[in-house]
This record gives C-alpha cells, structure tokens and sequence, in this order.
C-alpha cells in the first residue's frame, strides 16, 4: 500500500471545473440515428395486405385488418397490418422481409400516450407525427433477401434443337429445382382468389417443399382435373400477383403445377385420389364438347356419382387443347394423361359425333337428367379487308386443327399472319417448323394492331417465336392484300395509333401516312374466334335468355334459363383452359344441387 | 481423436461416432456405461472440464438424449457424449462427485424434464419454478401455447384475418 | 511496501464460529440466536440482475450461503422449440441483456454450422466489431462497477458516459442501442455507415482518457485495495472442478480465452494475449478486467485497420419462413465479456429447432462457486463477490 494510493483518488475532484456531458434534451438534441428501428410506417397505397409481415412476427404481434377505403382486389387483399406495440419488440424482421417494401420503421424515440388501448395501431391509416420521417430502418435494398427473388430458370430446348420439330420444348424441372423454386414462395395466398379455379396454391407449393407429391396431386385435383394441361399452357394469371413478383420474379405457379403432375404416373392416381370405388347415384348428365370445361365437369360430376357421357364432334377428346395448341407447347401424351384418368372415372365419349345433326339436343335432355354444354371458340374470324377472301388466306383455328389431325395444310415460302394472340403466335411457330421441314429456313411475318407493351400474346410467346426465325412486328392495322394475277403478293399495313375511342368500343385508329408492305405468298389470319351455336335448334335458342353481344345468360352455375340446360367455358368466360375448367367444377355443383334437390 | 474413439470403442462400447468440427466430436454410449466413460475422461484422458449437461427430448422415439459435453483444456477438444434413456424410466445415475457445478445442472434438469439423479445434492429443492404444480415443462407435451391461454388473459379487441381466406370472402364467398 | 499502513492490515478474529459439528459441518440452529438469515435480493443486488442470497450471517460473517434463482425465468429455450430459426433471433438475445450479441452470434453460428452455410468475408468483420464494441462497452460498466459495489459509484457514473459513446455506435451500425439484432443466421444486417471508423476511434480515444481516470480512482486507491486484495479468493484447482471460464480463470493464472483457444471469425489474425493474473481474488480479477479493457480497444483498431470496406453482408440462404436445417447437432461457443458463452443446438430437421440450450458462465460462478465463495466473507463484500464472479442470472434461468 503506498501513500499515492491515499492520495490518487482525490484527483476525481478536478473533474469538478469539467463541462458536464449530459444532454439535456435528448429527445430533441440528439435524433435517432439514420437506421434506428423506431416506429411503424406503412405506405398503404404500395402495401398489398399478404400478412407476410404477421407470419414472420414473433411475437403475433401484427393483425391484418380490413381499412376503409382500400378495396379488396386481385393482388391486393384489402387488408392492412396493425399492430400492437404492447407485443412488438421492434426487430425489424418484418419491415425485412416486407414483399412490397411498404412497411419500414420511422427513427422516432419516444409516444406518449395515456391511453393504452392507443399503442394498438395501423401504420399509415392512423395518423402518427413519424409517419412522413424519411430517416429509421429500411428494408436494406440489395443487401440481403430472406427469401430469393429470382426464379429458378427452366430449361428450354435451344431454338436450333426445337426450331423443325413439334417436340415439347419446356423441359420441366427437377425435384432439386422444383424445390428450391417452392421454397421461394411466402404463402400469402393472394394468388389464390386471383386463379379462376381458385387453385390452393400455396398448398401444394407446400407439398412439394415437403416432398410430399401425393398430397400435392390431392390439393391439385381439388380444383383442377387437368393438372397437367394447366401446369403447362395455363394462362397463370396468378403469377401476375405473386407477392414475391413485386420486387423479383414471381413464383413459377404452373411450372410447380406442372412438376407435381408430372412427377406422379398415372397408374397410382387412383389409389393416391382415393377414387378406386366411386358410388353411382343412377342419374345421367350428357356433355357436349371434350374440351377443359366438359371435361371438369365431367371429372366433378363423376365424383358425386353422375353417369356422364360427353359427345365429341371430332375424333379425340381435348376440344381447343387437342386442335389449337401446338404440340411442342402441350405433348398430346399428356393430355391423353389427364384425359384418361378422368375416363377411368366410367366417364364415357362418343366421339364424331355432332350435337344437332346426328343427335338433336332434345333427345339428349330427354335420355338425360341435365345437359352441361362446353363448346367452345371454333369458328375463326376474318379480318374482311380486300383480297380476304383469296383461296391462300387461311384462318388459323383451321390450320391448327389440321395440323393436329395430320392433314396436309398449304405452307408457302413467304408468310405474313395477322394476329397478336397466343394463337397467332402457336400458328406462326407452328408454320416457322413447317417452313424448315419444306424449305429449310423461316419466313414469316406476324404482324399485330396491338404495338408489344399491349400484345395480348405471352411475352415468352413472342421472345421465342423471334428466336425460332420468325419476324414478329407489332402496331400494325392491316388495309388490304395484294394480289397480283391471281395470287398473294403480300399485306399493306398502317401505323395503328390507338385501339379503342373515347368510349371505349374497339374502334383502331390508324396513321395512313406511315404504311408498311409486307410480302407474302399466304396470310394467316388469327384476330380471334367465333362460337359455333348451331347445336341449338331455334326452338330452344327462343327459350334462352340472351345477353349483349350475342351472349347466352347464365346464373352464377351457369345454368340457363332453360333449368336442364348448363353452359360454360371459352362460350361463356375466358378464352383460355382455366377459365373453362372452373366453369365446369361450378356447374357441375350446379347441376348436382339441381339434381339432387338441395 | 481418432486414437481416444479406439480406445473408447473397445473399453466403454462407444457408438455412432461423430467429428463435427476439427475440435469437436459427439459419441453415444449405452446408459449404464456413462457414468464409468466420463470418469475415465476426466481422470485419464484430460478431459477436465464439465461444459454443461443437457437433455433432448425425442419424445416421437419414447426417449430422452442427455449429452454430456466435456472439454480437454490442453489439447482444447471437445467430446459430447450421448447417451438414451426411456421416457418411461426416467432416471439417470449423478454424477455429482465427479464435478462441483455438475449438482446445478441435474437439479435444473430434474426439474425441467423429470429426470431423476438419486443421491445429487439438492436434486429435489425447486430451481427456478417455485410452487410449480405442472408437468416438467421442458418436456415436449407441455404445451407452452395452451397453458399460456389458460393462465394469462389475451389483450381484447384483437381479430387478424387470413388474406386468402378473407379475398374468398369478399371475392367468391359462394364458390365451395 | 515500507509505506505499509498497520491499520488496513487489521483483520477481525473470525476463528470462533460457527461452531463445527462431527461431520465437519457447520452447525447452524437459528434458534442459538448466534445467527440470522438475511436475503440479499431478488432486487438487483450489486448490478446483475434479479437474483437472490439467502445468507445465513453470524455476526457480519456469512456462515452459509445458498443461491435463489427463478425472478427472471422467461421459458426461451422452450420457446425456441415452436419459433422457426429465424424467429429465435430475436428472443435469443434477451438471455443476455447487457451484452446480447454474444447470443446472436452463437445462434447465427449454430445455424450455420448445421446448414452448412458460408458467411461472407465482410459479415465476419462486421461481427467481430459488434462482438468487441459489446464486450467494450460491458466492461466500461464492469470495471468501475467493481467500485461500485464497495459505495464509490463515481467511476461507474463516468463509466456510464463513456459507454452511452459506444451505445451510439451500436445505434448507428445495428438500429438499436441495447438489444441490437444485428447478427443475422447468414451474415449481418448492414454495412459500416460511412465515417462511422472515425467516429469510433474518436471514442475510443476518449476511453483511453477515461482508463487514466479509473486508474486514478480506482485502481491506485486504498479503500479498494484493501478491500479487493486478498478477498473472494478462488483456489487455482477449483478453476477445473467448477468449469470456471474467463477474466475469473485468468485471474487464477490460466490461459482460458475462446478467441485464442477455438479461435473464430478471424480472431486469428488478431494480435492480442491473454491477459494472466496469479492472485485469483477480487483485486486479480479487476486487473485482468482493466487489461481486457485496453486489449479490447486495441484489436478494435486492428479490427478496422484491417476489415474490408465493402463487401457481401449475408449468404444466400433458403427462404427464412421454411428454412428447415437438417439433423445434427454442434456445441458453439464465443468469449464473452464474462467468459465462455455456448450454445448446445439440436436440429431435428424441421423448420423449429428440436433444443437450444444456453451454457452461461453465471451457471456456474452464481451457484457452485458463489455459494463456496461466500463462506467466512464479510456480509459488506457479498455484492463485490458476486459482481467479481460476473453473476448474470438471465443466462442461468434462461
């Protein structure tokens, strides 16, 4: 012990002449730092309501809750998260993993409130004085994901290896990539109400991450007979509001649909469906068409035990699915797949067998208890402009059909379609494969009123018709076809400058100054498809209740105002398979609540 | 640690060998054989050190996991050591004379599993749960959530809602 | 020493009690009246946390000491079981309040380790400065808090302020001032905001100034002296027998340091030495506290002299919602500022942790070591005991 160990302490005394380090108003003098997690915010207008952020809450702490004002819409639940600050603990998890980036944390330090019940609240619906803060915790842009936002890519054919073969191109995943694209998902469900059949989504997204694809199949077949058609050629107007897609790419849906199917063979579906003994209630349901609505009802209706028996008017079952859809896009050994699964049922067809003339829809309602008619877009349009009649133009409904049955459809050297849709893109890729085989280069011209941004066609579509050789030019009206000594010189097109008038009836603008000449030896047109009505005797069309446009009326089952009489699919709502097969499970309910007098 | 796995595999009977990391390994060894392996650990081996006791409950196998993990502080490694007894007997032999602190972590472990080590000292006096008159609650049929709701009282007002469920409400409420 | 003050050497004659049975036991009838029972707690007693004494005194003189725990148990290790691994994150780090990052990182790193998963270069600088900044900026309360228990709270009032310094540091990095949340299953949450290494050293100069105070204070001061040398003596062989870890180890003359041993982050390419005390009682053990303080202020610089300035901050990891880490189990563990801190975790595959289980230094210095210690101290010196040892009961109950 030494004397400085006496002494040395008492220097603390010249701290006495130190100025003092404590601030006095802190709240006010000394801000919040830049990330510091303080108190909610949320940009309602951005926040689509997939309580992502309540799954992800620890403490279940936020609620979602429906907010005046804000509707509730495809992509968008119309809830909003509230929370309750007597449970948060301000870890920031949800502003990070916040799908949208809506929700993020002001830099504020303290609320004062008396009355508790206030500390329960919804950031950007009740006003707080942090709420317009530019500084506190944001979702760290770019540096990390909690889940990733690119999409596991599929593999295609290269355009060399596909370009002269109607081989399916669309690879598939594998169990690795099919789960690593699953595990991407967050389960917000908003995708669900947004899918026409209302698929359980992130259900069966959830199976295959277990890697349990049986009961994949089951979640599938609950809204869906046709997985494997879907899960290839759907329209996924799902995807189109994946939450995920708000920052990154949207969650492949109808691949995942498609892997499930793929990844189950046939010969179990019975037993996983458990559909091996199916009780008959001895009432008969005839079907006209075999196309994706006839089909699911069919499926649904043979489930609660209707003999059902569909006529087809062609020679196999599919309808649009068979005929219009390339089989590079949907190998028909895959819908026979679907197709046979439901005729195991004891569903049973008729084939070429034409509903008004080899058999009058009233012997059908009288040998029936009810009659579900799916019969779909057939008729092709024309586009009626000068030389539209000429013997080379074709419609492409028909030549689809043909090349499907195997017929031999004309394929000239130089061809311009007219058309912006998926189908005028399967008939031009279609052709492009045609032309190799015959020639052995591409030359075709699809050209579309609407310009790219508003092409009704899938953008993948157009990429990779371009990638086949194809020349796909759109924004242009067509004016009329040349015809010199009797046969197709080509097309005279216009700069299209608008759509639709002020009204909003369909009614192109065009700029006849800025015109184009495409040559041609044939046109295709494909602008779209007429319904074939001609099954219905006029006795029975008096009787129906007809819309605007030359629409038949239907109920919410699509029952008509003749009680037996059940319709849907592309002739009621769509075009497009999911459409279809939705109306089909809803009026197959239909007719068994008919049926069954509930 | 390839040399000690021989000379315990031949003298203790030790099983499912596992190195995790360079410093690091875990081994299994049969009930009886425990208290008999750690001593030989700690008086010949080097292993010193008693890091912790813990217990696993595998309640889908009808088993509890007590691993024992020991520290050779000269040639820092680690060995865990596991060892399975039924969820029906739960009783484990002490170790108490072996390691001072060795007492805490079986009266914790009493207390939070059920797990009994006769003869440890204080092994009965409650550690952290005065007056507790449920099951151990470390186990996993304890359900923390259900006695969360029976003893505490939820904050009124509070109703969350389901996105996908609520847009089939608003959306399509007659569909199904 | 010929400046020795015969006074401060003064020692109370403690050899008649309490009176020794057959067994070798003391005998304790509160009845003799020779003896009380006093709590000490469960109201913060020195500055660890809840926890109780139940001190069984003669005189001023502990007799027997027995340990209460249970005010703070809050059920996270079961609690984990149904929160997915990234949800743990966020209540693992109050088992620890003063310095909560130690437990972020073990829990990052368990998953990690069990998953498999490579950290970036920059999220392993990152953490290591978060690491040091809690282990600074604990010790800037610890070491005057040692004073503190003995009735001389000016230095921990200093030492308040210069911890706020490093506080806002944390603010700054991670968000938050005391649980920080920043060490992530996968990396860290942000990068250094921009200045930020300036604006640190800045501090830590300051801090130096302030160990030239505390030494003043404290360490050359003889009411502490006397007070701390000789007391809370820890026999060397106990170290071994009650799993002793940390600063209480090396004041007993090993080298027990989990940087340097299991050297992890990139401890290795850190200078730095154990900081070795022979004594092994509270004065010991202040002295190696002190040295901790200088040794930490000193690899900080290392640390940003040699820390990249840009980089990845997080792996790439699966979807945290379902993030399912396969089965396995690994023990972690880091040198915090009380010693070895692990993590036993147990992973059953699924998307919830099957166990995670805490081993604290405070498990075993405020139960087995304490109750011992506490025989024959003064009733004056219980605190300064126990704050010596680093008791910390949120790690013991968990």
């Amino acid at each position: 012990m030494m004397i400085k160990d006496i002494l040395s302490p008492f220097s603390a005394w010249k701290k006495v002449f130190d100025k003092p380090v404590v601030i006095k108003d802190p709240i006010n003098d000394r801000p919040g730092a830049d990330r510091y997690r303080g108190f909610h915010k949320n940009d309602i207008e951005t926040c689509i309501g997939c309580g992502t952020c309540e799954d992800i809450c620890e403490n279940e702490a936020i609620d979602m809750i429906p907010v005046e004002g804000i509707e509730t819409k495809d992509g968008d639940s119309g809830l909003r998260p509230s929370i309750d600050y007597g449970r948060c603990c301000w870890c920031a998890l949800c502003v990070d993993i916040c799908t949208t980036t809506s929700l993020t944390l002001s830099n504020a330090y303290n609320w004062v409130e008396e009355d508790p019940e206030a500390y329960r609240f919804t950031p950007g619906v009740d006003e707080k004085p942090w709420q317009n803060e530019e500084k506190g915790w944001k979702k760290p842009e770019g540096n990390y994901e909690f889940y990733s936002l690119n999409r596991v890519s599929m593999e295609h054919l290269h355009p060399e290896e596909r370009s002269d073969s109607f081989v399916e191109m669309v690879k598939g995943y594998s169990k690795e990539q099919a789960e690593k694209e699953a595990d991407r998902c967050v389960e917000c469900g908003i995708c669900t109400a947004t899918c026409p059949a209302h698929m359980g989504i992130p259900e069966y997204i959830k199976a295959i991450r277990n890697d349990d694809l049986e009961e994949g199949l089951r979640i599938l077949y609950d809204t869906n007979p046709l997985p494997e058609i879907c899960g290839r050629i759907c329209t996924h107007k799902c995807e189109t509001v994946c939450s995920v897609g708000h920052r990154g790419d949207p969650i492949s849906i109808r691949w995942l649909k498609r892997y499930i199917a793929d990844q189950n063979p046939s010969e179990k579906y019975k037993q996983i469906l458990e559909s091996e003994s199916l009780k008959k209630n001895g009432k008969k349901v005839a079907i006209i068409g075999s196309g994706p609505a006839g089909l699911s009802a069919a499926y649904y209706l043979a489930l609660l035990g209707y003999e059902c028996t569909i006529y087809e008017k062609l020679s196999q079952a599919g309808g649009m699915m068979r005929y219009g859809i390339p089989e590079y896009r949907l190998p028909y050994d895959q819908i026979d797949k679907d197709i046979n699964y439901i005729l195991s049922l004891g569903v049973k067809i008729v084939y070429d067998t034409t509903i008004g003339k080899d058999i009058m829809l009233e012997q059908l309602e009288k040998d029936n208890d009810a009659v579900f008619a799916g019969t779909g877009l057939h008729l092709g349009r024309s586009t009626r402009i000068d030389g539209s009649d000429h013997k080379d133009v074709y419609q492409s409904i028909e030549m689809l059909r043909k090349i499907t049955q195997g017929e031999e459809v004309h394929v000239a050297e130089k061809i311009v379609v007219i058309g912006g849709g998926n189908v005028a893109m399967d008939i031009t890729r279609s052709l492009a494969r045609l032309q190799i085989q015959k020639y052995g280069k591409v030359q075709i011209i699809t050209t579309s009123l609407e310009t790219e941004d508003i092409m009704p066609a899938d953008v993948e579509e157009v990429v990779e018709s371009r990638e086949e050789g194809a020349t796909v030019m759109p924004g242009w009206a067509p004016q009329h076809i040349e015809i010199v000594d009797g046969k197709i010189k080509g097309l005279h097109v216009a700069q299209c400058l608008s759509l639709f008038d002020e009204t909003g009836n369909f009614n192109p603008q065009c700029n006849l100054e800025n015109t184009r000449f495409f040559e041609g030896d044939m046109v295709v047109e494909s602008i779209g498809q007429g319904m074939d009505l001609s099954y219905l005797s006029e006795d029975i069309k008096e009787q129906l209740e007809m819309g605007p446009r030359g629409r038949i009326q239907v109920n919410d089952v699509f029952q008509t105002s003749l009680p037996w009489l059940f319709l849907g699919g592309d002739i009621i709502q769509g075009p497009d398979v999911i459409h279809g097969i939705a109306n089909g499970h809803i009026a197959a309910r239909g007719i068994d609540r008919l049926l069954s007098g509930e | 640690m390839e040399a000690l796995l021989d000379r315990l595999k031949t003298r203790f009977g030790v099983f499912d060998f596992e190195q995790k990391k360079t410093y690091q390994s875990f081994c299994s060894v049969d009930k009886l054989s425990l208290v008999s392996l750690v001593t030989y650990l700690k008086a010949t081996e080097g292993f010193k050190v008693l890091v912790l006791i813990s217990v696993v409950d595998w309640i889908e196998d009808g088993k509890f996991q007590i691993t024992y993990l020991l520290n050779n502080p000269e040639l820092k490694t680690d060995i865990g050591i596991r060892t399975f007894i039924s969820r029906d007997n739960e009783e484990m032999e002490s170790i108490h004379d072996l390691w001072e602190h060795a007492p805490t972590f079986q009266r914790e472990i009493r207390e939070m599993y059920g797990i009994n080590f006769p003869g440890s000292p204080r092994v009965d006096e409650s550690f952290l749960l005065e007056g507790w008159d449920d099951i151990p609650p470390m186990r996993r049929e304890f359900d923390t959530k259900k006695y969360s709701e029976d003893t505490f009282f939820p904050r009124p007002g509070r109703k969350t809602n389901d996105p996908a469920e609520y847009m089939k409400q608003k959306l399509y409420p007659d569909e199904k | 020493m010929k400046n020795k003050l015969n006074i401060l050497n003064w020692k109370p004659d403690r050899s008649s009690f309490p009176d020794m049975g057959e067994d070798g036991k003391p005998v304790i009838s509160l009845d003799s009246e020779k003896f009380i029972k006093v709590w000490q707690g469960p109201n913060h007693p020195g500055i660890t946390g809840n926890m109780s004494l139940e001190l069984t005194i003669s005189g001023d003189e502990v007799v027997e000491s027995k340990t209460h725990v249970g005010y703070l148990h809050r059920g996270f290790e079961k609690l984990f079981e149904r929160r997915r691994y990234i949800q743990c994150f966020p209540t693992c780090i109050r088992m620890c309040v003063p310095e909560p990052d130690t437990n972020e990182y073990n829990l990052a790193r368990g998953v990690e380790e069990l998953d498999g998963i490579e950290v970036p270069e920059m999220a392993n600088w990152l953490r290591m400065i978060v690491l040091e900044m809690a282990r600074l900026q604990v010790l800037l309360r610890m070491v005057p808090g040692q004073a503190g228990t003995m009735g001389l709270g000016l230095g921990v009032q200093w030492g308040m302020y210069y911890r706020e310094l490093i506080l806002d540091r944390m603010e700054e990095l991670t968000g938050a001032r005391i649980y920080h949340m920043y060490i992530l299953p996968g990396g860290v949450r942000g990068l250094l905001p921009d200045g930020f290494k300036q604006r640190l050293e800045e501090n830590l100069v300051k801090i130096e100034g302030f160990l030239k105070d505390i030494d003043k204070l404290i360490l050359h001061n003889a009411v502490f002296k006397k007070r701390a040398i000789g007391i809370g003596h820890i026999p060397k062989d106990w170290v071994d027998q009650y799993g002793i870890v940390g600063p209480v180890a090396r004041a007993a003359g090993y080298q027990r340091d989990v940087r340097k041993d299991y050297p992890y982050l990139y401890y290795d390419q850190i200078d730095f030495d154990y900081n070795i005390e022979h004594d092994s009682d509270m004065f010991a053990r202040f002295l190696v506290r002190r040295k901790d303080l200088e040794t930490t202020l000193d690899i900080l610089r290392q640390i940003m002299a040699k820390m990249p300035d840009k980089g990845e901050i997080r792996a790439e990891t699966p979807n945290v919602l379902h993030w399912k880490i396969p089965k396995g189990e690994t023990y972690v563990r880091c040198e915090s500022s009380r010693g070895e801190y692990g993590f036993y975790m147990v992973a059953d595959g699924s998307e919830f942790p099957r166990r995670i289980n805490l081993r604290g230094p405070s498990y075993t210095h405020a139960i087995a070591v304490l109750e011992k210690l506490l025989v024959n101290a003064n009733i004056s010196d219980v605190s300064a005991i126990m704050l010596s040892l680093a008791t910390c009961p949120p790690e013991i109950e968990r």
